[in-house]
């Protein structure tokens, strides 16, 4: 991965604290999500690997440009979604965002993990990544705040 | 005004070889393939607004490379926002080229919000570093090499005739091919 596009939450966040600590990694600060993947999808265009890395809500306003870019272009585009309001998210309010998260990446046709936290989870990204690059289109690992402790 | 094909073709004839160009769905992804553009394209057509942004990932991506987007100002002010986020990263390499015709041209040509818009104010208000208004041919002619060599972010806000009966020539290639010719050396 040679850059990462995202618009933060709190689990989001921490990541990006450490995705800005790698040398390797061109971390970019998005104002809005359908940025992020574009911004990633011009990465690989050019010979990079991007990746997005955003909330559920945030790929809620995703389908143009995953319909109009990714799916279109078949440019492959790795995304790590925190996944708010699912059972182990102790925040009330993101349980309306958790309840329709499966159902519409079903309804987009998005192919998705979620992530195991007793497994590999280095290892269930660099599948994620080449899952999109074997399919030149998204891949999402869905990711709940307990992945990242 | 001027019309947009003469805009086209003096950016065209002022492209340097490490130049890339992205362009937005509509009427200038549909000109340039009948234009002979000496640098690799990018020419979306079905995505409003994704024309800065995929230029930017490119413009980091690649340092050594100019990267030119066409937008429209139908699809920038769907997401204004992309500006704060390119001044955010201050690419040396990126020259954004707004085509101002208060119409969303390619869905029918329905004018856009009636609102009194200053992009010239909404770039600089947003951090992007170098903003320039051109209004014919010879003023792109100057200010597109000081928008390369400003060496910041660049917006050039270019103000085009919309003209319903002009005889923009159709999509010329699907969206496959357009990603397989797509090479940037």
């Amino acid at each position: 991965m040679t850059l990462a596009a995202s618009v933060p939450d709190t689990w989001i966040g921490t990541l990006m604290a450490a995705v800005r600590r790698s040398p390797a990694i061109r971390a970019v600060d998005a104002a809005r999500e359908e940025e992020a993947v574009a911004i990633a999808c011009g990465a690989t265009l050019s010979g990079g690997c991007g990746a997005v890395l955003i909330q559920n809500a945030g790929l809620f306003n995703c389908g143009g440009v995953l319909a109009g870019l990714v799916n279109l272009y078949r440019i492959p585009c790795f995304f790590i979604v925190s996944y708010r309001g699912d059972r182990r998210d102790p925040v009330y309010y993101h349980e309306p965002k958790g309840r329709v998260t499966e159902p519409t990446l079903a309804a987009w046709r998005l192919p998705f993990a979620i992530a195991d936290r007793a497994a590999d989870l280095e290892g269930q990204v660099v599948c994620g990544v080449e899952a999109a690059a074997r399919s030149g289109g998204p891949f999402v690992l869905l990711i709940t705040g307990e992945d990242l402790a | 005004m001027t019309a947009r094909k003469p805009l086209l073709e003096a950016l065209v004839s002022m492209l340097a070889p490490d130049d890339v160009v992205v362009s937005c769905l509509g009427a200038n992804s549909r000109y340039l393939p009948h234009l002979a553009v000496p640098v690799p394209v990018f020419a979306l057509c079905d995505s409003m607004g994704a024309a800065i942004p995929l230029a930017l990932g490119m413009a980091l991506q690649r340092p050594d490379r100019h990267v030119v987007a066409l937008e429209g100002d139908g699809s920038l002010l769907m997401c204004p926002n992309v500006l704060a986020t390119v001044a955010a990263c201050r690419p040396p390499n990126l020259t954004a080229l707004l085509w101002v015709n208060g119409h969303y041209e390619s869905s029918g040509g329905q004018s856009l919000p009636a609102a009194p818009l200053d992009w010239p104010a909404v770039g600089r208000g947003l951090g992007i570093a170098h903003v320039a208004r051109v209004g014919d041919v010879a003023g792109l002619r100057a200010a597109f090499p000081k928008a390369r060599a400003a060496r910041k972010p660049a917006l050039l806000v270019l103000d085009v005739a919309f003209d319903p009966a002009e005889p923009i020539p159709p999509y010329s290639e699907r969206p496959d091919q357009i990603r397989a010719r797509f090479q940037i050396a």
